[in-house]
């Protein structure tokens, strides 16, 4: 209480006094051990927490005190107060309900799959054959191929009627079919996906290292099958790394914006085709096509929305799910 | 403890505050030129120590639009004044103009870009510069130029906010004269325009399939070749059908001269006249096939002789290609307007107007322009230089004796609507699903018309002093 009323004196008798004020009660804290360490480490998170506020957070609440403006590129000295004008637009926007309804779509259909398969390569790479080390980097490889080249191959690979994959299916007296169109164009977009799920094969190897061989010595003393080690020990004792990998999973795949413009488009600005329209893109072609910044600000706020409820739900149901054998021990 | 620490982060906090505002300033202490977007205080007019630093104008024109050895001659000519060239990028250009950041000279499109830019307040009005200069002579200035005025209600009146770099009725047909044959088609009448129907007839004629595989297209446009927003103007311009009321605050897209021109594109497009996103041809743009022999017309400007006289493919038989007059709708009146007349404007924000004045004048008048006119890239925006157009071999008088023609015909200015930007993207994104048979013609007009209805309200509202 003393030191509050210190505080507000040296406040009340003048801004020029109040920063010497700070400095010597700074003096003041580093005479201690503790408050050296307490001054180490806010010097040593310091560099991050300025970049952070500035190039994180400000940005961060300034687009959402956009959102409730008429910003729409070129009025920023004029800016007038909307309300939740914008917002209210959102549910009102047929391409913003659809894209939103395509984007939940790709991420059901395509987050369980590349979890699955990214499971099933780390399970084949965890054995003990020759040349492991060299399976282990075809397949992760994918995911460190840039994106940009991924888009550009798989175009080509699904190009018009003489592209690669419909080349083969001709050889075999199949169909030649439009990949890219309006039919198929999720499916190749989701191909394209899985093709680089090969990134959750470290954190999957991880885990799969991570499970003690007694579980696997004692069920097989038990006689248990491969599916029942699997099913009974590798599958429960994964979840975690489950778990992890469809959160960041959905996450990722709600943010999706390049992949779909890559397959079909040739800038940044041209729209992918329909079933492919995901909320991302619509935010982005809503800022920088049609320059509704604020409008873009609220897609994204209410996207924000939406990740932040499923996340929410997805922890939700990991108690019924997802066995953490610390718990089970504690 | 607590409020110790708390009190400590400010302490470090302001303290890297006070380091970042010192280096800031240190640093344009030292620098060693002005940027285009620094204070008023930084300009050459200012009497002080700095007056030796050179402006940095900012110029945003591709790559291929201005050379690096024009740019040092202009360097040395004027030690004042550096250029600094910046690549031309729609969304990188939006974030520059949201926050204040554009370049001194943006390269926009005449005909699509002037009213909203003049709207936004971004354009300077040159008129007070091309009045005093000798140079550029308002008298001198052909009718592309008219795409760059406006006086806030009608494009084409009013004060000049810019120059074409040069520019073309845009609507013309090239046409391979070895694919008609391969075709078994007559090469139409250059004399007289066809009928757009006449067109997409003639183009359907000239795609050759074999099975699933098209052999050659018989059309092909500066885009995949589908609808796009000046070609419907253009349409609509022939039929004399205007689509925004007069002070531009609704839009009508759901008009039957629109569903009668937009239709000639749907059936086209599923006939596969050209590349498309239902064929999935790999080819990004019209000139691709054509320059390679893969499509037997090409609906582009007289520019595209540019091309051909220069491309390594066609430069070598010139004499298998023609142009032909711009078509007209069914029962419209002849037209040939500019669909773009891609030019550039002066930010009115700019903190040096005289020296970025004369970067303009420099690159769209005198020599560079006359170069640019012999070269045959387009038609000069200064009607004195037309005649330096090619005219030598057999190929430059065809498409001269064209041009002449099409020029008595490209007055009018296309129809755009100040508050609906990138109406073009808006177009085609209710476009396609027709293409594919996912929608109709009418549902998607109305679509647009809901989604153009929204972007002019916001628009009209933002604009609101």
């Amino acid at each position: 209480m003393q030191h509050r009323s210190k505080l507000t004196r040296w406040k009340e008798r003048g801004s020029l006094r109040f920063p010497f004020f700070l400095l010597m009660k700074g003096v003041d804290l580093i005479r201690t051990e503790r408050s050296r360490r307490t001054l180490a480490f806010y010097l040593m998170v310091s560099p991050w927490v300025v970049v952070f506020a500035f190039f994180g957070l400000y940005p961060l609440f300034y687009g959402l005190y956009l959102s409730f403006t008429n910003f729409i590129g070129f009025n920023i000295d004029r800016l007038r107060l909307v309300g939740l004008q914008n917002y209210k637009n959102v549910f009102s926007d047929t391409d913003a309900i659809y894209s939103l309804g395509r984007t939940i779509y790709i991420a059901i259909v395509y987050v369980p799959i590349g979890t699955a398969v990214g499971l099933l390569l780390a399970l084949l790479l965890n054995r003990s054959i020759r040349g492991m080390g060299i399976y282990r980097t075809i397949f992760y490889l994918p995911s460190i191929v840039p994106l940009v080249s991924v888009g550009l191959m798989f175009r080509f690979l699904y190009a018009d009627k003489d592209g690669i994959i419909n080349t083969i299916l001709k050889f075999f007296h199949l169909p030649a079919l439009n990949w890219l169109g309006y039919d198929y164009a999720t499916l190749s977009l989701v191909i394209m996906l899985v093709w680089g799920a090969g990134g959750g094969i470290l954190i999957n190897l991880a885990g799969l290292k991570g499970i003690s061989r007694d579980y696997y010595e004692a069920s097989s003393i038990d006689g248990a099958s491969s599916f029942q080690k699997f099913f009974r020990i590798t599958l429960p004792l994964m979840t975690p790394v489950i778990f992890f990998n469809l959160i960041m999973g959905f996450i990722g795949a709600l943010q999706m914006y390049i992949q779909p413009i890559l397959l079909t488009g040739t800038r940044l600005l041209d729209p992918p085709i329909r079933p492919n329209y995901f909320y991302a893109v619509h935010a982005f072609q809503q800022v920088f096509a049609f320059q509704r910044f604020a409008y873009g600000m609220a897609l994204l706020w209410i996207m924000f929305v939406v990740i932040l409820l499923l996340t929410i739900l997805i922890f939700t149901t990991s108690r019924y799910w997802v066995h953490y054998e610390t718990d089970q021990e504690g | 403890m607590k409020k110790k620490g708390y009190l400590l982060l400010g302490l470090i906090m302001a303290v890297g505050l006070t380091a970042c505002g010192n280096n800031k300033s240190g640093s344009e202490t030292n620098s060693p030129v002005k940027e285009g977007n620094e204070s008023q205080q930084a300009s050459p007019s200012d009497k002080g120590g700095k007056d030796a630093d050179p402006i940095v104008v900012r110029f945003n024109i591709n790559n291929d639009e201005i050379s690096t050895e024009q740019i040092k001659q202009f360097e040395d000519d004027n030690p004042g004044i550096k250029i600094q060239r910046e690549d031309t990028d729609a969304t990188k250009l939006a974030a520059q103009l949201a926050t204040g950041e554009a370049p001194d000279i943006i390269r926009i499109s005449g005909v699509n870009d002037t009213p909203s830019y003049v709207i936004r307040g971004i354009a300077m009005d040159l008129t007070p510069f091309i009045q005093k200069s000798s140079i550029i002579r308002e008298d001198d200035l052909g009718p592309a130029t008219n795409v760059f005025r406006f006086d806030g209600k009608v494009q084409g009146q009013g004060p000049i906010y810019g120059i074409p770099k040069d520019w073309s009725p845009d609507y013309t047909v090239w046409y391979n004269k070895k694919l008609f044959e391969a075709a078994g088609v007559p090469i139409p009448d250059a004399s007289q325009p066809m009928t757009w129907k006449e067109l997409f007839e003639l183009s359907k004629k000239l795609t050759i399939t074999e099975g699933d595989t098209i052999k050659q297209f018989g059309l092909g446009i500066l885009g995949k070749s589908e609808a796009d927003l000046p070609w419907l103007m253009t349409y609509l311009l022939s039929k004399g059908v205007t689509l925004s009321s007069s002070d531009f605050s609704s839009i009508d897209y759901d008009k039957p001269e629109v569903k009668e021109g937009l239709g000639l594109w749907v059936d086209a497009v599923k006939a596969n006249v050209g590349p498309n996103q239902i064929n999935q041809d790999k080819a990004a743009w019209g000139g691709e096939i054509f320059l390679t022999d893969r499509a037997a017309m090409m609906l582009s400007g007289y520019w595209f002789s540019g091309l051909l006289r220069n491309d390594e493919h066609t430069k070598t038989h010139l004499d298998d290609f023609g142009m032909l007059p711009a078509p007209i709708a069914e029962g419209g009146k002849r037209v040939s307007p500019t669909g773009s007349a891609t030019g550039a404007i002066i930010n009115k924000a700019t903190k040096h107007p005289e020296e970025t004045w004369k970067v303009y004048e420099w690159y769209f008048g005198g020599k560079l322009a006359e170069e640019r006119a012999k070269g045959g890239w387009g038609v000069p925006a200064m009607k004195h230089l037309v005649e330096m157009l090619p005219q030598t071999t057999e190929f430059d008088k065809q498409a001269f004796k064209v041009l002449q023609g099409e020029l008595n015909y490209s007055n009018d200015v296309l129809e755009v609507n100040p508050y609906l930007l990138n109406g073009d993207a808006l177009l085609k994104k209710h476009l396609t699903p027709v293409y594919f048979g996912k929608s109709m013609l009418d549902e998607a007009m109305k679509q647009l018309n809901k989604d153009a209805s929204t972007l002019l309200k916001e628009g009209m509202s933002a604009a609101q002093k």
